[in-house]
């Protein structure tokens, strides 16, 4: 018998106290997958004990604790020192159940100055997050005995310290800022500032092209191993243990995160653990 | 309830449970079948009745016409013909002093009608796309909400004439975040649902960029609130309601085959109540019962009924006659019992 008038609010109840339950053990479940590294303890104990409703005096802690864990899964030897270690705004939607308290973290760190967020351009909606001090120390590496060193400087230091923006526009950067034409064309080649139309520039990460190959070529690699498997649908932990392609070259949970939190998957609780089905919309 | 359907019949419901089963079909209480000379010729896009009684309901069609009719006699007591089809219309529900209907059609100026003289009497201009929903603030009867196609949401208060208060920007006016073309939208592809909250201090905008979105009607500023992906392919307009009454508000939103329940100010999703065999196409939210009713392609519309909780009880002297501390779905519970009495 097909029932159908369900009380929703009876099931809420119920699943309130489930949800309750999981976000304990979820917690543990980071530790287990793949090469994470252990989280601080301060910030796991924290998240654990005040439990996830309301806001929590270390949820920007949290979050932090996240990001550096997203990070991590970045391979190390594949990285060179020129580019920050970047994570993604929306792999945190997978970490953490609440979207509208990680955006609220997330920007509090922004105004804190403690990461920078930038448009990455493939995709209107993603969002890649660094660290502020990791994004600085890799960009002046990067310009040490280039001519176009004097410019980023700058650039570091005042536009970065006092706008949390994604772009800036002509204007704004040649009298608020005081930059000359000839210094921003100089930011431009240095990959520091992006074109987005006449007058106006993303902020963008200098030498990111290599990750932004990297990451959609390993996405598309690991949406592909889903499809094709049958009712295009698998275990996440099935996905964990697959030996990826040379295509993926970050580790799989960091493109597991990705589409999750993207919802490029639909994640069903089974009793065999989260069942990652492809979404096609 | 008043229904439309898409061949372009209404039928009106009573909705009253008068078998003491928990399940229990509703009875029509009259229609305006094929066979009546009244009926519309196409899909019956909105319907809604008179806000201050039953005696009348309003109902538009892609056949391009809205009709009001007369309850008792289901004749069209007027019909107003437009030149393109009708996606949306709404009557203000607490007008006193305006008997405005505000229709929302394939042309992009918004058209007034008003019912006492019968002809469409004001244009509200600013849209550059197909006008896929309009909605009366709650709050305040002379400010209107419109959604479009082109991707923006505008507040108009229609005594004014010299066009829209003001456009909702989804990155508040901030031209730091949006490209050129993004800028001073509401959605990043069509907006075709509209709703007030109760109070009509936010406004909830869906769009077929698969997000869902909470303003402030009084400033327009984006809350901010992430509701994650709402699918949403609908290529007219949406239809979903948020709960009143509750004191966490709550908004139904026809997702696929099912409807996703949200928590309107968290942004959590509470549950997806599956029951529909196909789309899902239109939810209301019934105030007095405090329930949801759903219609979909499946040609069904189904009644989702809360089951209250029974109180905690303090202490447990007899356990037989003690009951449960969990809710258990009447559809679940077990019909047979081992005492006498039921």
């Amino acid at each position: 018998m097909w029932f159908r008038n369900r009380s929703y609010a009876a099931e809420w109840r119920t699943m309130n106290r489930k949800r309750a339950l999981k976000c304990d053990t979820f917690c543990g479940k980071r530790g287990r997958s793949g090469a994470a590294e252990p989280l601080p303890a301060a910030a796991g104990g924290g998240g654990v004990a005040a439990g996830d409703r309301g806001d929590r005096v270390g949820g920007a802690l949290d979050i932090k604790a996240s990001l550096e864990h997203i990070m991590s899964l970045l391979p190390g030897k594949l990285w060179s020192d020129t580019v920050p270690r970047i994570a993604l705004k929306h792999q945190l939607y997978s970490l953490h159940r609440d979207r509208t308290r990680v955006d609220r973290h997330l920007n509090e760190l922004r105004e804190q100055g403690d990461v920078l967020m930038f448009q990455l351009g493939f995709d209107s909606e993603s969002v890649a997050v660094v660290f502020a001090a990791d994004f600085k120390a890799k960009v002046l590496a990067a310009e040490v005995g280039r001519a176009t060193q004097g410019p980023v400087e700058k650039f570091l230091n005042t536009v970065l310290a006092s706008c949390c923006d994604m772009s800036v526009d002509e204007t704004k950067m040649l009298q608020e800022f005081l930059f000359a034409d000839s210094e921003i064309t100089q930011l431009v080649k240095c990959g520091v500032l992006t074109v987005k139309d006449a007058g106006s520039w993303w902020l963008s990460i200098p030498n990111s092209g290599r990750f932004t190959k990297y990451f959609i070529q390993g996405r598309k690699a690991v949406l592909g191993m889903i499809r094709k498997s049958k009712y295009s649908e698998m275990l996440k932990s099935d996905l964990e243990g697959r030996q990826t392609t040379s295509r993926v070259k970050f580790h799989i949970q960091y493109h597991i995160h990705d589409i999750v939190g993207a919802e490029l998957v639909d994640c069903i609780e089974t009793t065999a653990g989260v069942l990652l089905r492809f979404a096609d919309s | 309830m008043l229904s439309g359907g898409a061949d372009g019949v209404v039928v009106i419901y009573d909705l009253e449970n008068h078998s003491r089963k928990p399940h229990y079909t509703c009875k029509a209480v009259c229609t305006v079948g094929r066979s009546s000379r009244h009926v519309h010729k196409f899909s019956v896009e909105t319907v809604q009745w008179y806000p201050h009684d039953t005696g009348m309901f309003i109902s538009s069609s892609f056949d391009k016409t809205m009709k009001v009719w007369d309850t008792e006699t289901l004749k069209p007591a007027e019909i107003f013909q437009f030149v393109e089809n009708v996606y949306c219309h709404q009557m203000s529900p607490i007008a006193r002093k305006h008997s405005l209907i505000a229709v929302g059609t394939k042309n992009p100026k918004v058209q007034l009608c008003d019912l006492k003289s019968g002809s469409c009497i004001q244009v509200l201009q600013g849209h550059r796309g197909e006008v896929l929903s309009v909605k009366w603030s709650p709050r305040y009867e002379y400010i209107l909400a419109t959604a479009s196609t082109d991707s923006s949401v505008r507040l108009w208060d229609v005594r004014r004439a010299s066009g829209s208060l003001f456009t909702l920007d989804q990155f508040n006016g901030d031209p730091s975040k949006s490209s050129s073309e993004a800028a001073n939208t509401a959605h990043n592809g069509r907006v075709n649902g509209l709703c007030f909250t109760g109070d009509g201090l936010f406004l909830l905008t869906t769009g077929t960029d698969d997000r869902m979105r909470l303003w402030e009607t009084a400033t327009g500023k984006n809350t901010l609130v992430n509701y994650g992906k709402v699918v949403n392919e609908s290529r007219k307009g949406l239809k979903f309601a948020v709960s009143q009454g509750c004191s966490l508000e709550f908004a139904f939103v026809p997702c696929g085959s099912s409807v996703a329940v949200y928590a309107v100010h968290s942004g959590e999703l509470v549950t997806m109540l599956k029951g529909h065999y196909s789309n899902v196409d239109c939810c209301e939210f019934h105030p007095d019962y405090q329930e949801l009713y759903s219609g979909g392609k499946d040609s069904n519309i189904l009644a989702w009924i809360p089951t209250p909780r029974p109180p905690d009880i303090e202490e447990e002297q007899d356990s037989k006659k003690g009951g449960s501390q969990v809710a258990l779905n009447p559809a679940f519970e077990d019909a047979w019992s081992s005492s006498d009495e039921d």
